[in-house]
Protein backbone atom coordinates (compact mmCIF):
# COMPACT_ATOMS: atom_id res chain seq x y z
CA UNK A 1 0.00 0.00 0.00
CA UNK A 2 1.38 3.46 -0.93
CA UNK A 3 2.31 5.52 2.04
CA UNK A 4 0.47 8.19 3.71
CA UNK A 5 -0.82 10.92 0.82
CA UNK A 6 0.46 14.40 1.76
CA UNK A 7 -2.73 15.67 0.37
CA UNK A 8 -4.67 13.98 3.07
CA UNK A 9 -2.15 16.14 5.36
CA UNK A 10 -2.55 19.15 3.86
CA UNK A 11 -6.54 18.99 3.60
CA UNK A 12 -6.35 17.72 7.59
CA UNK A 13 -4.14 20.96 8.41
CA UNK A 14 -6.50 23.33 6.26
CA UNK A 15 -9.75 21.69 8.28
CA UNK A 16 -7.66 22.24 11.80
CA UNK A 17 -6.99 25.76 10.34
CA UNK A 18 -10.67 26.38 9.43
CA UNK A 19 -11.93 25.15 12.90
CA UNK A 20 -9.54 27.30 14.72
CA UNK A 21 -10.33 30.63 12.41
CA UNK A 22 -14.11 29.87 13.21
CA UNK A 23 -13.72 29.58 17.10
CA UNK A 24 -11.51 33.09 17.15
CA UNK A 25 -14.03 35.08 15.03
CA UNK A 26 -17.18 33.48 16.60
CA UNK A 27 -16.79 32.15 20.47
CA UNK A 28 -17.07 35.18 22.74
CA UNK A 29 -14.99 33.55 25.51
CA UNK A 30 -11.87 35.52 25.25
CA UNK A 31 -9.88 32.41 26.54
CA UNK A 32 -11.76 30.56 23.49
CA UNK A 33 -10.06 33.24 21.26
CA UNK A 34 -6.68 32.71 22.88
CA UNK A 35 -7.46 28.73 22.19
CA UNK A 36 -8.59 29.03 18.28
CA UNK A 37 -5.13 30.97 17.89
CA UNK A 38 -3.30 28.30 19.07
CA UNK A 39 -5.31 25.71 17.06
CA UNK A 40 -4.43 27.35 14.12
CA UNK A 41 -0.65 27.93 14.61
CA UNK A 42 -1.06 23.86 15.52
CA UNK A 43 -2.72 23.21 11.76
CA UNK A 44 0.09 25.86 10.11
CA UNK A 45 2.65 23.31 11.84
CA UNK A 46 1.49 20.34 10.57
CA UNK A 47 1.08 21.49 6.83
CA UNK A 48 4.81 22.33 7.25
CA UNK A 49 5.70 19.12 7.97
CA UNK A 50 3.81 17.31 5.87
CA UNK A 51 5.06 20.01 2.77
CA UNK A 52 8.37 19.17 4.11
CA UNK A 53 7.83 15.14 3.13
CA UNK A 54 7.87 16.62 -1.01
CA UNK A 55 11.58 17.75 -0.51
CA UNK A 56 14.54 15.80 -0.74
CA UNK A 57 17.39 15.60 1.25
CA UNK A 58 18.20 19.29 3.73
CA UNK A 59 15.37 20.99 2.59
CA UNK A 60 13.11 17.98 4.28
CA UNK A 61 14.56 18.94 7.51
CA UNK A 62 14.49 22.66 6.87
CA UNK A 63 10.46 21.88 7.14
CA UNK A 64 10.72 21.02 10.16
CA UNK A 65 12.72 23.24 11.78
CA UNK A 66 10.62 26.01 11.25
CA UNK A 67 7.71 24.33 13.52
CA UNK A 68 10.28 24.46 16.38
CA UNK A 69 10.53 28.08 16.34
CA UNK A 70 6.69 28.43 15.85
CA UNK A 71 6.32 26.51 18.79
CA UNK A 72 8.83 28.63 20.57
CA UNK A 73 7.13 32.04 19.17
CA UNK A 74 3.57 30.33 20.46
CA UNK A 75 4.87 29.90 24.21
CA UNK A 76 5.92 33.91 24.30
CA UNK A 77 2.43 34.52 22.82
CA UNK A 78 0.35 32.42 25.31
CA UNK A 79 2.61 34.05 28.11
CA UNK A 80 1.90 36.73 27.03
CA UNK A 81 -1.76 37.02 26.13
CA UNK A 82 -2.33 34.85 28.95
CA UNK A 83 -1.02 37.77 31.40
CA UNK A 84 -3.48 40.32 29.23
CA UNK A 85 -6.39 38.19 30.00
CA UNK A 86 -5.13 38.52 33.79
CA UNK A 87 -4.48 42.27 33.22
CA UNK A 88 -8.26 43.18 32.03
CA UNK A 89 -10.18 40.78 33.70
CA UNK A 90 -9.54 42.39 36.84
CA UNK A 91 -11.01 45.68 35.83
CA UNK A 92 -14.70 44.28 34.54
CA UNK A 93 -14.30 40.85 36.35
CA UNK A 94 -15.81 39.27 33.32
CA UNK A 95 -14.44 36.39 29.99
CA UNK A 96 -16.92 37.87 27.34
CA UNK A 97 -15.20 39.81 24.98
CA UNK A 98 -18.27 41.73 23.98
CA UNK A 99 -17.26 44.03 27.35
CA UNK A 100 -14.06 44.78 25.98
CA UNK A 101 -15.60 46.98 23.35
CA UNK A 102 -14.70 50.05 24.87
CA UNK A 103 -12.62 51.35 21.69
CA UNK A 104 -15.64 52.09 19.71
CA UNK A 105 -17.17 54.26 22.49
CA UNK B 1 12.50 3.69 0.62
CA UNK B 2 9.97 5.99 2.10
CA UNK B 3 11.49 7.75 5.34
CA UNK B 4 8.27 7.58 7.37
CA UNK B 5 8.69 4.32 8.41
CA UNK B 6 11.47 1.98 9.54
CA UNK B 7 12.50 -0.45 7.60
CA UNK B 8 9.80 -3.78 7.02
CA UNK B 9 7.17 -1.72 8.66
CA UNK B 10 3.88 -1.91 6.87
CA UNK B 11 1.61 1.18 5.14
CA UNK B 12 -1.12 -0.09 5.38
CA UNK B 13 -1.26 0.36 9.42
CA UNK B 14 0.16 3.97 8.95
CA UNK B 15 -2.66 4.41 6.86
CA UNK B 16 -4.91 2.87 9.27
CA UNK B 17 -3.10 5.35 12.35
CA UNK B 18 -3.46 8.41 10.34
CA UNK B 19 -7.20 7.87 10.03
CA UNK B 20 -7.42 7.23 14.09
CA UNK B 21 -5.21 10.11 14.85
CA UNK B 22 -6.87 12.71 11.92
CA UNK B 23 -10.35 11.32 13.39
CA UNK B 24 -9.18 12.66 17.05
CA UNK B 25 -7.98 15.52 15.42
CA UNK B 26 -11.31 16.72 13.77
CA UNK B 27 -13.00 15.72 16.92
CA UNK B 28 -11.30 17.46 19.43
CA UNK B 29 -11.08 20.61 17.26
CA UNK B 30 -14.84 20.65 16.73
CA UNK B 31 -14.96 19.63 20.92
CA UNK B 32 -13.03 23.21 21.34
CA UNK B 33 -15.74 24.72 19.20
CA UNK B 34 -18.48 23.93 20.95
CA UNK B 35 -17.42 23.37 24.59
CA UNK B 36 -19.69 25.18 26.98
CA UNK B 37 -17.16 25.60 29.33
CA UNK B 38 -13.14 27.08 28.83
CA UNK B 39 -12.09 24.24 30.82
CA UNK B 40 -13.52 21.38 28.54
CA UNK B 41 -12.36 23.20 25.61
CA UNK B 42 -8.72 23.27 27.15
CA UNK B 43 -8.88 19.46 27.82
CA UNK B 44 -10.28 18.99 23.85
CA UNK B 45 -7.44 21.03 22.37
CA UNK B 46 -4.62 18.82 24.29
CA UNK B 47 -6.76 15.91 22.98
CA UNK B 48 -6.14 17.41 19.12
CA UNK B 49 -2.26 18.32 20.13
CA UNK B 50 -2.20 14.77 20.57
CA UNK B 51 -3.38 13.68 17.84
CA UNK B 52 -1.22 16.09 15.97
CA UNK B 53 1.35 14.64 17.77
CA UNK B 54 0.68 11.56 16.54
CA UNK B 55 1.30 12.45 13.18
CA UNK B 56 4.05 14.01 13.19
CA UNK B 57 5.42 10.49 14.37
CA UNK B 58 3.48 9.15 11.20
CA UNK B 59 5.00 11.43 8.34
CA UNK B 60 8.86 11.49 8.98
CA UNK B 61 9.36 13.80 11.94
CA UNK B 62 9.71 12.12 15.27
CA UNK B 63 11.21 14.45 17.08
CA UNK B 64 9.08 17.32 16.45
CA UNK B 65 6.36 14.69 17.62
CA UNK B 66 8.15 14.45 20.94
CA UNK B 67 8.42 18.84 21.22
CA UNK B 68 4.49 18.72 20.44
CA UNK B 69 3.99 16.96 23.46
CA UNK B 70 6.34 18.27 25.97
CA UNK B 71 5.71 22.26 25.18
CA UNK B 72 2.48 22.43 23.55
CA UNK B 73 0.69 19.38 25.47
CA UNK B 74 2.81 19.91 28.25
CA UNK B 75 3.93 23.39 29.29
CA UNK B 76 1.62 25.53 27.19
CA UNK B 77 -1.41 24.19 27.94
CA UNK B 78 -0.81 23.30 31.47
CA UNK B 79 -0.08 27.38 31.67
CA UNK B 80 -3.91 28.10 29.91
CA UNK B 81 -5.45 25.64 32.70
CA UNK B 82 -3.97 27.08 35.44
CA UNK B 83 -4.48 30.80 34.36
CA UNK B 84 -8.57 29.52 33.66
CA UNK B 85 -8.77 28.12 37.02
CA UNK B 86 -6.87 30.93 38.72
CA UNK B 87 -9.77 33.10 37.37
CA UNK B 88 -12.70 31.12 37.17
CA UNK B 89 -15.12 32.27 39.89
CA UNK B 90 -17.57 29.78 38.30
CA UNK B 91 -19.02 31.96 36.09
CA UNK B 92 -17.17 31.42 32.93
CA UNK B 93 -19.52 29.00 31.56
CA UNK B 94 -22.54 31.75 31.61
CA UNK B 95 -20.98 33.78 29.21
CA UNK B 96 -23.63 33.01 25.96
CA UNK B 97 -21.46 30.56 23.24
CA UNK B 98 -22.21 32.01 20.16
CA UNK B 99 -23.92 35.54 19.06
CA UNK B 100 -25.82 36.84 15.83
CA UNK B 101 -22.69 37.79 14.05
CA UNK B 102 -20.95 34.21 14.34
CA UNK B 103 -23.18 33.13 11.33
CA UNK B 104 -20.74 35.41 9.16
CA UNK B 105 -17.72 34.66 11.02
CA UNK B 106 -18.36 31.25 10.09
CA UNK B 107 -19.51 31.40 6.54
CA UNK B 108 -16.43 33.17 5.76
CA UNK B 109 -13.72 30.62 6.89
CA UNK B 110 -16.08 27.57 5.12
CA UNK B 111 -15.20 29.81 1.83
CA UNK B 112 -11.91 29.64 2.58
CA UNK B 113 -11.60 25.96 3.39
CA UNK B 114 -13.35 25.07 -0.15
CA UNK B 115 -10.61 27.46 -2.05
CA UNK B 116 -7.89 25.74 -0.04
CA UNK B 117 -8.96 22.26 -0.50
CA UNK B 118 -9.56 22.72 -4.08
CA UNK B 119 -5.81 24.76 -4.94
CA UNK B 120 -4.30 22.01 -2.99
CA UNK B 121 -5.87 19.05 -5.10
CA UNK B 122 -4.76 20.90 -7.88
CA UNK B 123 -1.45 21.33 -6.80
CA UNK B 124 -0.67 18.36 -4.65
CA UNK B 125 3.02 16.56 -5.02
CA UNK B 126 3.50 13.23 -3.87
CA UNK B 127 6.22 12.49 -0.74
CA UNK B 128 9.56 12.25 -1.63
CA UNK B 129 11.12 9.48 -1.86
CA UNK B 130 14.50 10.80 -0.75
CA UNK B 131 13.06 13.10 2.33
CA UNK B 132 14.96 12.63 5.40
CA UNK B 133 13.69 11.01 8.68
CA UNK B 134 13.68 14.43 11.09
CA UNK B 135 15.53 12.56 13.98
CA UNK B 136 17.61 14.21 16.39
CA UNK B 137 21.13 13.73 15.01
CA UNK B 138 19.93 15.06 11.89
CA UNK B 139 18.10 17.94 13.12
CA UNK B 140 21.16 18.97 15.70
CA UNK B 141 23.49 19.13 12.58
CA UNK B 142 21.35 20.99 10.34
CA UNK B 143 20.01 23.92 13.08
CA UNK B 144 23.85 24.66 14.59
CA UNK B 145 26.13 24.37 11.84
CA UNK B 146 28.13 27.33 12.63
CA UNK B 147 30.40 26.77 9.21
CA UNK B 148 30.10 28.92 6.30
CA UNK B 149 27.72 26.65 4.26
CA UNK B 150 25.14 26.57 7.44
CA UNK B 151 21.67 27.23 7.53
CA UNK B 152 22.48 30.12 10.25
CA UNK B 153 19.07 29.31 11.79
CA UNK B 154 21.63 28.75 15.19
CA UNK B 155 21.30 32.86 15.24
CA UNK B 156 17.53 32.08 14.87
CA UNK B 157 17.54 29.38 17.62
CA UNK B 158 19.39 32.40 20.04
CA UNK B 159 17.11 35.20 19.12
CA UNK B 160 14.15 32.85 20.54
CA UNK B 161 16.05 32.60 23.84
CA UNK B 162 15.79 36.19 23.80
CA UNK B 163 12.43 36.75 22.84
CA UNK B 164 11.16 34.23 25.44
CA UNK B 165 12.60 36.14 28.12
CA UNK B 166 11.31 39.38 27.12
CA UNK B 167 7.57 38.18 26.90
CA UNK B 168 8.58 36.24 30.53
CA UNK B 169 9.42 39.98 31.81
CA UNK B 170 6.24 41.34 30.07
CA UNK B 171 4.30 38.90 31.51
CA UNK B 172 5.15 39.93 34.78
CA UNK B 173 4.79 43.55 34.09
CA UNK B 174 1.39 42.82 33.02
CA UNK B 175 -0.35 41.14 35.23
CA UNK B 176 1.32 42.61 38.81
CA UNK B 177 -1.04 45.06 40.09
CA UNK B 178 1.37 47.67 41.07
CA UNK B 179 5.22 47.48 40.55
CA UNK B 180 6.28 48.88 43.57
CA UNK B 181 3.54 47.29 46.21
CA UNK B 182 3.96 43.87 47.34
CA UNK B 183 1.51 41.27 46.33
CA UNK B 184 -0.56 41.23 49.57
CA UNK B 185 -0.97 44.68 50.18
CA UNK B 186 -2.29 45.05 47.13
CA UNK B 187 -4.79 42.36 47.54
CA UNK B 188 -6.28 44.33 50.49
CA UNK B 189 -6.60 47.72 49.07
CA UNK B 190 -8.52 46.85 46.04
CA UNK B 191 -12.26 46.89 47.49
CA UNK B 192 -14.45 44.80 45.30
CA UNK B 193 -12.18 42.29 44.69
CA UNK B 194 -10.91 39.29 47.03
CA UNK B 195 -8.02 38.96 47.68
CA UNK B 196 -7.24 35.15 46.29
CA UNK B 197 -7.34 36.65 42.61
CA UNK B 198 -3.67 38.39 43.24
CA UNK B 199 -2.55 34.71 42.88
CA UNK B 200 -3.44 35.28 38.98
CA UNK B 201 0.05 37.91 39.24
CA UNK B 202 1.84 34.60 39.99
Amino acid sequence: MAPIDPLLVQLLAALIFVIGLVVVLARRNIFLVLMGVELMLNAVNLSFVGFSRELPGMASLWGQMTPLFTIAIAAAEACVGLAMVICITRGKDTVDSDAFADMRE
Amino acid sequence: MYPDLPAGADHAIANAYFALFALVCIACSGGVLLSKHPLNAAVHLIGAMLGISGIYALIASPFLAVIQVLVYAGAIMMLVVFVIMVLNRARDHQVPRFDWWSIPAAILPLTLLAMLGRTLSATSAPADPAAMRGEIAPIARAMFDTGAGGSGYWLLFEIVGVLLLVAIVAAVLLAKRSLDTPEHVAGIADEGHPKGDAHGAH
